[in-house]
């Protein structure tokens, strides 16, 4: 790709020449996150490396630098800024990364791939599944005494805050292979496995997170 | 979205709530989840050992109205029905009855899926082996 002003190569984000400065027009809007923030499309990004070049690049595209420019260079600054925004928003965040990654490499992830498959084999491991179950039948009597207006019993507190804490932990081992595997992808090796075992993964951090969501919120109106 | 008026029907008045004894020869349970919305559903059913009509059914949903009443319609149905009547009933039954839109046809999945495993549970505990009970029919 080169700079539609000068035509030299690109180099680093593709949302503004390195060479002249000029920040690139509607071609931009086809640019995914990695190229908007002049990074390599992998799993593992440095935090603070990502943190600097989304610094630098937002005073670079920023609008108000372009306040006596052209009005096409103005839209340019604009449109540039606000890919910019979303690309950092999803790419600094770790989970949010994988689940990007995934979709423009083509695979279907979370609601879309919902129902597709054979569903026995994408089924939550049994364990889970029964602890799941408990969980929401021991949230469910707990929404249902406050509903009554009667103050939780402290013994089921207490199993929920226990069980909140544990799936939180299991969170912490989800991402924590969810980085391991993102690492394999990266080094180019079986990456159709690594990429299937993060689909999976990402299903049960989805499961589990929004049980530990429901969780805190309800726990937070029993104090 | 808009429910159909079915699914509304089901989720206000869900038929067969409740809990089976778990240990009884007689009971198959099903537990399945919907790893992408966090669903999870709990199916069970009593089987008279003579006859293997399924006799009682009961379920717990936790999940969206689509999977609460497709798991609701799915006790419905296999109530009054053979071991091997019920496994005929498959999951786009479940989305027709219940005109299910696209994004919610997975509710349904789980629902079968549900009854499957609760057969499945039944006949581990009493010895019948998958194709044997096909056969009988």
């Amino acid at each position: 790709m080169n700079c539609t002003s000068c035509q030299k190569p690109m180099q680093g984000s593709l949302l503004v020449c390195a060479a002249c400065g000029a920040v690139q027009g509607d071609g931009a809007a086809a640019i995914d996150y990695f190229q908007a923030l002049g990074v390599e499309r992998k799993f593992g990004l440095n935090a603070g490396d990502l943190e600097r070049e989304f610094h630098r690049l937002s005073r670079r595209l920023h609008p108000d630098r372009f306040v006596r420019a052209t009005a096409e260079e103005q839209q340019n600054s604009l449109r540039a800024t606000a890919l910019l925004n979303d690309a950092w928003r999803t790419l600094r965040d770790p989970v949010e990364r994988v689940e990007y990654l995934l979709k423009i490499e083509g695979h279907a992830v979370g609601e879309e791939h919902a129902g597709k498959g054979k569903s026995a084999e994408r089924q939550p491991p049994p364990d889970l599944l029964e602890e799941v179950f408990e969980l929401n039948m021991q949230l469910e009597e707990l929404r249902m005494s406050q509903k009554m207006g009667e103050t939780a019993e402290a013994s089921v507190v207490a199993d929920l805050t226990a069980a909140a804490t544990r799936f939180e932990a299991m969170l912490q081992t989800v991402d924590e292979r969810l980085a391991v595997e993102g690492a394999k992808w990266d080094s180019g090796e079986s990456r159709a496995q690594a990429a299937s075992r993060m689909i999976e993964l990402l299903d049960r951090r989805r499961y589990v997170r929004n049980l530990v969501r429901d969780v805190r919120e309800t726990l937070k109106t029993a104090a | 979205m808009a429910y159909s008026d079915k699914v509304v029907d089901h989720y206000n008045n869900p038929r067969n709530v409740g809990t089976l004894d778990k240990s009884s020869e007689e009971v198959g349970t099903g537990l399945v989840g919907a790893p992408e919305c966090g669903d999870v559903m709990r199916l069970q059913i009593r089987v008279n050992p003579e006859t293997q009509v399924i006799e009682e059914a009961k379920f717990k949903t936790f999940g969206c109205g689509s999977a609460i009443a497709s798991s609701s319609l799915a006790t419905e149905w296999v109530k009054g029905k053979t071991v091997s009547e019920a496994l005929e009933i498959k999951n786009t039954d479940i989305v027709k009855e219940l005109a299910l839109p696209p994004v919610k046809i997975h509710c349904s999945v789980l629902a079968e899926d549900a009854i499957r495993a609760a057969i499945g549970d039944w006949k581990k505990k009493n010895g019948v082996a998958e194709t044997e009970a096909v056969a009988a029919h």
